[in-house]
């Protein structure tokens, strides 16, 4: 029996009916059409479609969309500023830290929320923050150095 | 669609959740609360089915697959159908108050079944006065898993390594179970049978989880080891937990060992040797040793059975010397 749910994402408020089985990814990436958020691995091991629900973190392949009912998401598509990439995200082109790309969505929403927290983080938080979300491609560094920077724009 | 069909069942109160687990009894209802293992069990039998054949290639007829999936000789979690197929999901999402985390006025900690890892790594009561607690939330998964997975989940699913189980065994803890019938408490260290098996009965449901009141000049750690700092399952992971009393000597003292048996083992040899006496450095190696009578590890692709034994023994030491330090001793 299909169940309606009420969440906002990026700020636009969405009632849907779905099904039980439903995860939030599915439901992000299928009924709303924000395919920016990734399925990688699908059990909560990669963080490939982090998004954030009511500012935490979190995996949407491992969170039903029913358990998202009256909650506050935001996904990737939510991050660029009047159609400018914001400041986390040029980082992130600036630095090379992006290659295939697959797991940026999910690397900007964790470090997102990271700097909204602890604006000015040591390099062992954001390796630490970050330690869900597998890069198999920069090694890491790229994105380190990118949210460093990210962060240090913060004092200009 | 990556989940199989199932219904779900969004109770408004405890009550509520009983009376729908009461109605079936079957094993066709499981309760999700983070979903970090229910919704990846669930999803098992698709595995399953591909994986069939590798699962059955084990030479000595031991399928492959077992081993690898549960780090113990017990069969695979994903071949107890019922479990994984269920009809129907309670999920627990909005009973708000098993969220809640409070010190009572008698000085215990109260922790709702439903608070995350994340939550619990955060509470500042927990973090100086049940260090061994917030060291295993800091230790699960990673900060993704931590952000959803629950004490709850944690200690119901009951596995040997259990990073937030082991902490909660050692510090003495009391499960409060609900169901239809009313309310019972039963002590942390006689709840888990087995590998992922507990005494919790059909229609019952964990709700509280809760701590006894430090005592005066104590202190408690847990120290994990596993070979990455995240996503990974301990190789050994030891909780210790000391009382002093006012000359120095160790009053109370319990050890809790997880990843080295079928369930997290207590230590009882460590009481033996230390209780009585001042724990000195050469008293602390000797009860260190002691803890490795206690244990009956596996070989298994995280460790040696002799590692094991020998990390065993190491972090029996550094914990109870956190420990003491933290309960003001001499350490």
């Amino acid at each position: 029996m299909k169940r309606i749910v009420a969440l906002t994402v990026n700020g636009v408020h969405h009632e849907l009916a779905v099904q039980p089985q439903r995860t939030l990814l599915e439901l992000i990436r299928e009924d709303i059409g924000l395919t920016g958020t990734k399925k990688g691995c699908g059990i909560g091991d990669c963080g490939g479609c982090t998004v954030l629900v009511d500012d935490v973190p979190t995996f949407s392949c491992l969170m039903l969309a029913v358990q998202a009912d009256g909650c506050n998401v935001e996904t990737v598509e939510g991050l660029a500023e009047n159609g400018e990439l914001n400041r986390l995200q040029q980082a992130f082109v600036d630095h090379g830290a992006i290659q295939c790309g697959y797991c940026t969505p999910g690397m900007l929403m964790t470090s997102t929320q990271l700097l909204r927290e602890e604006p000015h983080p040591s390099e062992n938080e954001i390796r630490t923050a970050i330690s869900g979300n597998l890069c198999r491609c920069t090694g890491y560094q790229k994105i380190v150095e990118s949210i460093q920077q990210a962060a240090e724009g913060d004092n200009e | 669609m990556s989940l199989p069909y199932f219904d779900v069942f969004v109770p408004d109160s405890i009550e509520e959740a009983c009376s729908f687990l009461e109605k079936d009894q079957a094993g066709g209802v499981r309760i999700l609360a983070g979903g970090t293992d229910v919704l990846v069990d669930l999803q098992r039998p698709v595995l399953q089915s591909s994986l069939y054949n590798l699962a059955e290639a084990g030479s000595d007829g031991t399928p492959l697959l077992t081993t690898f999936e549960t780090g113990q000789k017990d069969p695979p979690i994903w071949a107890e159908k019922e479990r994984n197929n269920p009809s129907s999901l309670v999920s627990l999402h909005k009973l708000a108050s098993l969220k809640r985390i409070e010190v009572l006025d008698d000085g215990r900690l109260q922790v709702g079944a439903l608070a995350t890892a994340r939550e619990i790594q955060r509470d500042p009561d927990i973090r100086q006065k049940w260090a061994a607690l917030a060291e295993g939330a800091d230790a699960v998964g990673s900060p993704l898993v931590r952000a959803r997975g629950t004490i709850g989940g944690n200690i119901c699913n009951a596995r040997p390594a259990a990073d937030m189980l082991v902490p909660a065994i050692c510090l003495d803890a009391e499960l409060r179970l609900q169901s239809s019938a009313g309310v019972r408490t039963i002590r942390s260290e006689e709840f888990v049978t087995g590998p992922g098996r507990t005494t919790i009965q059909p229609g019952e449901i964990l709700t509280h989880i809760i701590f006894p009141a430090p005592a005066q000049k104590s202190g408690s750690a847990y120290y994990k080891l596993a070979q990455r700092k995240a996503l990974d399952i301990s190789v050994v992971g030891v909780a210790s937990s000391i009382t002093l009393g006012q000359d120095g000597e160790v009053t109370d003292v319990r050890v809790t060992m997880g990843a080295v048996g079928p369930i997290p083992l207590m230590a009882p040899s460590v009481a033996e040797i230390l209780v009585g006496s001042e724990p000195t450095e050469d008293l602390i190696d000797e009860a260190a040793r002691g803890a490795v009578q206690d244990v009956t590890p596996i070989d298994d692709h995280r460790g040696t059975l002799e590692y094991r034994r020998q990390m065993v023994e190491v972090l029996t030491a550094r914990t109870l010397r956190l420990s003491i330090q933290r309960a003001g001793g001499q350490q």
